[in-house]
Formats: structure tokens, C-alpha cells, sequence
């Protein structure tokens, strides 16, 4: 049972998982596409807003490099006046961390550095040539400016503490006959910035790399710069985990399940116009390269497929319940239809048998009808035979006996006692012929055996002997070439047998070779047994119904008591026979038997 | 030429006839008697009388059960012979059997007066005979 629902449930349930399972994969597809849709759009925003940012140092450094100092400009004693205004502005916007004037030999003429959060103080100068920043503010023209990479700053040579993560901008300026002065240098603190780039975007990772792809923030690690600090030797190893960034341009990609989008920040070469009185614009020069990665882990991506999933999942086990149940009861009502069937068809069978014996028993109770009809009418027959052939003797008596007793002469009296005597003798014969009769109808006691009717007919030959040998002129033949055993009582066919016989050599005519012909054959496949004669013949038109009945003779010169067929008809109706007879005066007379099965 | 009977008794129980004759003398002494113990005498003897133009009896008392010619086979063969009878005969059928079928086949026959149950006793003989004779006897 559970075997052939198993089975049900398999076939209906395999082409839904694989429906199922087809759903799911390319609803997943279509939400990577999405996720990355929506990534790269993420990403696009962080580098836009990293570049305003950019944009806006840019724009700071452009209006220092863009106004018009005076000849011979000594921004500590001579035109202390002049910058101090320009002071307390910058002491306001808070990225400011170091201002400073360079001259055209890389020493410092001018140096003011935020103290705390928001005083600005001029300090001591330093020599700063062989810093790259100066090197390469050097070889700035005219409407140049440098941006640095993004670094930790040094102070004397070692990392200040706490980290400051810096950039720096560097452009030349001009006094107002246009002649190069030096070069304005100033930190800017990147501390605010690269927070907000660690600022998570709906959960992803955010990295920003450097041109070598070494991390300078990430939305992971506290730390900016970790390479410069020693804390991380390497540049991605712990804390960028693809080995996929290896170029510098725009991509989007799916590694081990993680969906990364990386975009180039390159601002070197690039042209600005910040709204200077000239209009003419500004070119950047920067040796640095970003690259901001934007990172999903594989958590967030199964995140958003949950939905999905759940529903996909809840569907299935629907599908399983229902399919199971349905299985289920399926099979259990094919289980219930075929064990009805089973018991229709035994019951069938049952039927059939029953029906088959019934119609045996039919045949039975036909065969018993048949023979309770015959047995029936032998019965009527013998109550016939004793109301009549009793009633005349016994009546006679009565009227006698009357007689007597009203008669006194004694001559007539003399007559009428010896017709007593007559009526007894007659009554004496009647008992016993009714005696052989009775015997044959009361057939408790007959054995049924195997006969070999040839054997028994010579049996019954030798009783004739003499009448056989005296006459050479009568003959029995025998024709049993196609059955010769019988079913019977052995009595009652001798003598039946006998009494043929017997009336065939009574009833011969003079003058011919007279014979018997016991002939076998087989009718309707029945036993049928032929008695011919060539005797006297019986006129049928006159007796044909008196033939087999009791004390009936048909001829006058031939003694006889009327029994002979009478028995023979009654021992074989008592065995189910029957007999019919055809009889021609002068030529013959044919007996017919059939032995009914 | 002997005296023409009156009466035919056929019936193979000679006892029968014996008592019958004895019976019918002591009603009437003028009635002559004739009997046969067969249908098959009978028989011939009505053929033989008609054939000679003798008169034949007014009544036949007709038993059923007899050799060689029973009751029946009688009645068939008188029917044959009837045409060249001239006078009326009457005859009873008498039986010891009350069976029905018997009663029945005797109704059959127009040539049947009557059906009569044995033993015949006086009374009923002297109904049959005033019926017959009109009291003239």
C-alpha cells in the first residue's frame, strides 16, 4: 500500500520540485541582476559623493591659488594683516588642518595648524623639499593642482597619534605682476570622509583602495590606512576577501557568492572650471587612483531570495501534504475497488458454481419428476387393477351370499355354494398376480449391477431347450455388436428377457422360420434395445391401448393369463424404461426399449 | 329358429353372468338371456345377426375390462355395424370402477344409455327394464 503510494507521489511530485526548483533559479538570477542593478547604482553614489568631496578640497585650494598676493609677499611680519582674515574663514571650515606657503625651493615660509577643534595657530616652519608633494608642486603650471594620495600624517618623521588620515592639495601662487611666489599647500582632514564611506549601504562592504589595491577604509575595519599604520602588512589579505580586483576599471561580478561592484575614482587630468573670474579651467594632477568597492556578502543575497524561498518551500510542503493525502486516499479506494472487484468476481465464480449445481439438481429433480410421474401412474394403475379386478369377485360374493340367505330350496342352494367356492379360487389368483405385480413396484430391493446381456440371454435360451429343439423352425439372434453390459437389475431383465421369448414362440406363426432378434444400438445417447418377431402380429387399431395392461389376451386359440407384457412394461418402467411397441398381423411385431439415462 | 334374446350380457366374469342371469329371471321369466365372455364374441354375433337380418336384443349389458375385445373396443366396432341395425338397442355400460376417466370416455359415446356401477342389483335392473319396456313386460 504505502509502496504504491510512494510511488504515485514520487511521479506527481518530481515534475513540481523540478518546476519548483527551475523558479527558484531563475528568480534568483533575475534578484542578482537586481542586487547588482542596485549596487552599482549604491556604488555610483558613494564615488560621486567621495569625488564632491574631492571637488570641494579642489575648489578650496583653486580660490588660494587664484588670489592676488602682494609683491614680495611675507605673510608672517609684512602682510600678517592681510591673511588674517583669511584666517579666521579657514578657522571655521573644520577639514582644514594644516595651511601652508611654500617657496620655490620647498622651504616653508608660512605654516598655520589647527589646534584642538577649532583654533588655527601659526607655528614654527618646517623644510619640506623632499616631501613628493613638493616635488611634484614644483612641476605645477599655471592653473594646476595637485592632489595627494590619501595618507596618515607624519609629524617629524613618525605617524601622529591618533591616526589622521590626510590629503593634500598643492598649487602654485602668483603676486599680483603674475610671477610665481611659491606654493600653496594644504592638509585636508579625511577623518569625516572616509567615516562616511564606512557608512554601510543597506548592509553591504565598502572599500576604498588605493591604485596598488590596498585598502585604505573599509565599512570593516575601525582603522583607515592599515598598511601605512603596520597593523596590516597586506594589502587585501583579512580584509578584502576576493582575489578578483585586479584592475583598475568598472566591474561587477558574483565570487563565492559574494556580488562585488568596483568603480575607478580617477580625477588626474581632469578639468575643472570653479567658477574663476578667467574661466579658464583647472587640470588635476594626482598620482592617486581609487577604486571603491562596493561588496554583498552571500548572507544578504540569501537575505532577499528568502522570500522566495519561504514561499517556494511552503508551497512545496503544501504540495507534499496534498499530494501525499491525495496519493493516499487514491490508492486506498483503488485498493477498496480492486478488493471489491476480488470479492465480486469470487462471488461470481460462486454464483457461477452455484448456479451450474442448481442446474444439476434441476436435472435431478426432473429425472425424479419423471420417474414419480411413471411411478405415479404404476401406482394408479395398480389401484385401477385392485378396485376392479378385486371389486368383481368380491361383489359377486355379496350377491351370492344375499341369495343364500333368501333361498330355502335346497337344490338352488347346491348351485350357489360351490360359485363361492369359485369367487375364493378367483380372488386366490388375483393375490397372487398382484403379488408378482407389487414386487416389481416396491423396488426397495433391487441391486443394480453390470449385465452382459449376451451371457444372460443364453442364460435364459437354456430354459427354453426343448421348445428350441423341438422346433428347429424358431431362432434367437443376437445384433449386440454396439453394446452388450447394461446397468439393470439382473432379475428383472432375465425376466423380461424370458417373457419375450416366451411370447415369441406362443405367438409364431406356422410355416416360416420363426425368430427373435435382440438388436443393440445407441439413440440420442441413450441405450436402446430392439426386440423384433416375425409372428402373428397384433392389430394396434384394435388393442394398441390394452397391449401392456393386466389379464389382456388378444388371441382366443393361444393360452396365456394377459401378463406377460404387463410385467415386462412394469419391471422396466420400474428402472426408469420405457417401451413402445409396432406390430403388423401376419408379419411382425417390434418391441423398442430405451433405457433412459 | 331359437327364441331371440332379449338381453346381451358381456362380461368375462362368468360368476357375473351366472348371478345377472339369475337376477334378471326372478324380475321376469319371459326375458331370454344371452351372454358372451369377450367384446370379440359379442361382436361377431351382432355382425352375424345383422348380416342374417335376425333381430337383435333391446339391451346389452357391457362390461369395460375383457380379453381380446374390451368394452371400448366393442363400442368401436358396433359403431361400424350400427347403419344396418333396424331397432333400437340400449346399451349400459357396467363397471366395477367408479373411475372418472371412465365415466368420462363412456359420455363420449352416443351409442351408450347408461353407466352402471356392479354389483346390478334387483331394483336397479326393474328401473331399466320399466324404461325400456314401458311397463309392458
Amino acid at each position: 500500500m504505502w509502496k504504491r503510494v510512494l510511488k504515485m507521489f514520487i511521479g506527481l511530485y518530481l515534475p513540481l520540485l523540478a518546476l519548483t526548483l527551475f523558479l527558484y533559479y531563475s528568480q534568483k538570477v533575475k534578484l542578482i541582476e537586481t542586487i547588482m542593478e542596485r549596487q552599482i547604482r549604491a556604488n555610483t553614489m558613494k564615488k560621486v559623493s567621495f569625488e564632491e568631496e574631492c571637488h570641494s578640497f579642489l575648489r578650496n585650494t583653486h580660490y588660494w591659488a587664484n588670489l592676488k598676493y602682494p609683491k614680495n609677499f611675507d605673510p608672517l611680519i609684512a602682510h600678517s594683516s592681510f591673511l588674517r582674515s583669511y584666517l579666521e574663514l579657514i578657522e571655521d571650515i573644520t577639514f582644514y588642518d594644516q595651511f601652508r606657503f611654500i617657496d620655490l625651493e620647498g622651504k616653508e615660509f608660512f605654516r598655520a595648524e589647527r589646534i584642538g577643534n577649532d583654533s588655527i595657530i601659526i607655528s614654527p616652519l618646517q623644510n619640506k623639499n623632499y616631501h613628493p608633494y613638493v616635488k611634484a608642486g614644483l612641476q605645477l603650471k599655471k592653473d594646476q593642482i595637485y592632489l595627494s594620495q590619501i595618507s596618515l600624517n607624519k609629524e617629524n618623521g613618525e605617524i601622529e597619534k591618533p591616526h589622521k588620515p590626510v590629503i593634500r592639495t598643492v598649487a602654485p601662487i602668483f603676486d599680483n605682476e603674475q610671477n610665481q611666489i611659491g606654493l600653496v599647500v594644504i592638509n585636508f582632514k579625511m577623518k569625516k570622509i572616509l567615516d562616511q564611506i564606512k557608512y554601510k549601504v543597506e548592509d553591504k562592504n565598502v572599500y576604498l583602495l588605493d591604485e596598488d589595491f590596498r585598502v585604505i577604509s573599509a565599512s570593516t575595519i575601525e582603522d583607515d590606512l592599515p598598511y601605512e599604520s603596520g597593523n596590516k602588512k597586506s594589502t587585501r589579505d583579512g580584509i578584502l576577501y576576493t582575489k578578483a580586483i585586479t584592475q583598475n576599471q568598472d566591474s561587477t561580478f558574483i565570487e563565492n557568492g559574494h556580488i562585488w561592484s568596483q568603480q575607478s575614482i580617477n580625477l588626474n587630468g581632469a578639468r575643472f572650471t570653479f567658477g574663476s573670474i578667467s574661466n579658464v579651467p583647472t587640470e588635476i594632477v594626482t598620482p592617486s587612483n581609487w577604486i571603491m568597492a562596493l561588496e554583498i556578502p552571500p548572507r544578504l543575497v540569501t537575505a532577499e531570495l528568502q522570500p522566495v524561498f519561504e514561499s517556494l518551500l511552503t508551497f512545496n510542503i503544501i504540495s507534499i501534504i496534498s499530494l501525499l493525502t491525495l496519493c493516499y486516499i487514491f490508492q486506498k479506494k483503488k485498493l477498496e475497488k480492486e478488493l471489491f472487484y476480488r470479492k465480486l468476481e469470487s462471488k461470481n465464480i460462486l454464483l457461477t458454481r452455484n448456479k451450474v449445481k442448481l442446474e444439476e439438481n434441476n436435472v435431478i429433480v426432473n429425472e425424479m419428476n419423471n420417474s414419480l410421474e411413471i411411478r405415479n401412474k404404476q401406482l394408479s394403475d395398480f389401484n385401477y387393477l385392485i378396485s376392479h379386478n378385486l371389486r368383481s369377485p368380491v361383489t359377486s360374493m355379496s350377491v351370492i351370499v344375499e341369495m343364500i340367505q333368501k333361498e330355502k330350496k335346497p337344490e338352488i342352494l347346491h348351485q350357489l355354494l360351490p360359485k363361492l367356492g369359485q369367487v375364493a379360487h378367483s380372488i386366490t389368483q388375483l393375490t397372487e398376480d398382484i403379488n408378482d405385480y407389487v414386487a416389481i413396484l416396491d423396488n426397495k430391493e433391487i441391486k443394480i449391477i453390470d449385465i452382459d446381456i449376451l451371457e444372460l440371454i443364453h442364460e435364459v435360451k437354456h430354459e427354453f431347450t426343448e421348445t428350441l429343439l423341438d422346433n428347429s423352425g424358431f431362432e434367437v439372434r443376437l445384433n449386440l455388436e454396439v453394446w452388450d453390459h447394461i446397468s439393470y437389475s439382473r432379475f428383472y431383465f432375465k425376466s423380461i428377457v424370458h417373457n419375450f421369448i416366451s411370447n415369441a414362440i406362443k405367438y409364431k406363426r406356422e410355416n416360416v422360420d420363426s425368430y427373435i432378434e435382440f438388436e443393440s444400438t445407441i439413440e440420442n445417447n441413450q441405450q436402446v434395445l430392439y426386440v423384433r418377431d416375425n409372428g402373428i402380429g397384433l392389430d394396434l387399431d384394435r388393442h394398441g391401448e390394452n397391449v401392456f395392461k393386466l389379464y389382456k389376451r388378444f388371441h382366443r386359440n393361444i393360452s396365456g393369463k394377459g401378463m406377460g407384457l404387463f410385467l415386462i412394461k412394469s419391471q422396466l418402467e420400474a428402472l426408469n424404461a420405457i417401451i413402445t411397441i409396432d406390430s403388423k398381423v401376419g408379419i411382425g411385431t417390434t418391441f423398442k426399449i430405451i433405457f433412459k439415462k | 329358429m331359437t327364441t331371440k334374446p332379449n338381453i346381451l350380457l358381456v362380461d368375462d366374469d362368468e360368476l357375473y353372468l351366472y348371478l345377472m342371469e339369475k337376477t334378471i329371471h326372478q324380475l321376469s321369466s319371459e326375458l331370454v338371456v344371452s351372454t358372451f365372455t369377450d367384446g370379440e364374441q359379442a361382436v361377431e354375433y351382432i355382425s352375424n345377426c345383422t348380416e342374417k337380418k335376425i333381430e337383435l336384443p333391446e339391451v346389452i349389458f357391457l362390461d369395460i375390462n375383457m380379453p381380446f375385445l374390451d368394452g371400448w373396443g366393442f363400442l368401436n366396432e358396433f359403431k361400424k355395424l350400427k347403419a344396418k341395425i333396424q331397432n333400437s338397442i340400449n346399451i349400459y355400460m357396467v363397471s366395477s370402477s367408479m373411475r372418472d376417466s371412465d365415466i368420462k370416455r363412456a359420455s363420449h359415446f352416443e351409442e351408450l344409455t347408461g353407466y352402471v356401477v356392479k354389483p346390478v342389483d334387483k331394483v336397479q335392473l326393474a328401473e331399466i327394464f320399466k324404461k325400456i319396456y314401458h311397463e309392458n313386460w
